[in-house]
């Protein structure tokens, strides 16, 4: 892959909860010029709805733009919380980086 | 039929203090051996509780508190939490419940009921069985 059409890559950890609602706000809009971004959430112990939405308007614009994004999740809580707010089949959630890599590349 | 186990635990309503007290009502469930499924459950839809108290219970300058009351107890439904905060119910389209908090609960818990008689409290009812 070349570098110029590697992702962005934004990682965030931890628990994403209304404390940290700015900082994931101000994490992704760091990536809103990139050709394709990989939400690296692995490590993201813990989300709530005030993260999601951010996520969601992330993903919305990036979308808008024809920007693919792809979510790498690890916690049961996280991907359980998008299945409750009906958002799983909006974003592209993977649990294996690879394919979350694969995804990215074959829409870059 | 034993007596039930209860949890108080109170904070100012401040962003930081959610972290807090969902680690404590998530020790409560564990340390009644609570199951991992449930109790993920539990915090999901405690902590959309908690955020909305947080986020729309007082104004920035009048910060009060909320607490977590949470029982356990041998009858289905075996788990009950009140999120119970001191803002003012003004009004449903100022003080909402409503978007994916709201969805999110109504997936994760078996009941929720809305006092707003003094305050607001946020009665949630669960399943579980022990692990």
């Amino acid at each position: 892959m070349k570098t110029d059409d590697a992702p962005a890559i934004v990682r965030l950890a931890g628990e994403l909860d209304v404390y940290r609602k700015d900082e994931v706000r101000t994490a992704l809009q760091s990536a809103l010029q990139a050709r394709s971004v990989l939400l690296d959430l692995a490590g993201v112990t813990y989300a709530d709805s005030t993260a999601l939405v951010e996520l969601l308007h992330f993903c919305t614009d990036l979308k808008d733009a024809n920007v693919p994004v792809a979510l790498l999740i690890a916690a049961p809580q996280f991907a359980r919380l998008i299945q409750y707010a009906g958002l799983d089949q909006v974003f592209a959630v993977f649990d294996d980086r690879a394919a979350a890599l694969e995804y990215l590349a074959a829409r870059t | 039929m034993s007596r039930p186990k209860e949890l108080r635990v109170r904070r100012k309503a401040w962003p930081k203090s959610a972290s807090l007290l969902r680690h404590a009502l998530d020790a409560f469930l564990a340390s009644n051996k609570i199951d991992a499924d449930t109790r993920i459950d539990i915090i999901t839809a405690v902590g959309e509780a908690l955020a909305n108290s947080i986020e729309h219970a007082y104004s920035p300058n009048r910060v009060g508190d909320v607490e977590l009351r949470a029982r356990i107890s041998d009858v289905e439904p075996r788990i009950a939490v009140d999120n119970i905060d001191g803002g003012r119910f003004i009004t449903r389209a100022r003080r909402p419940l409503r978007g994916f908090g709201f969805r999110i609960i109504k997936m994760a818990a078996r009941t929720m009921h809305i006092d707003t008689s003094g305050g607001t409290a946020i009665r949630l009812e669960f399943d579980s069985a022990q692990a």
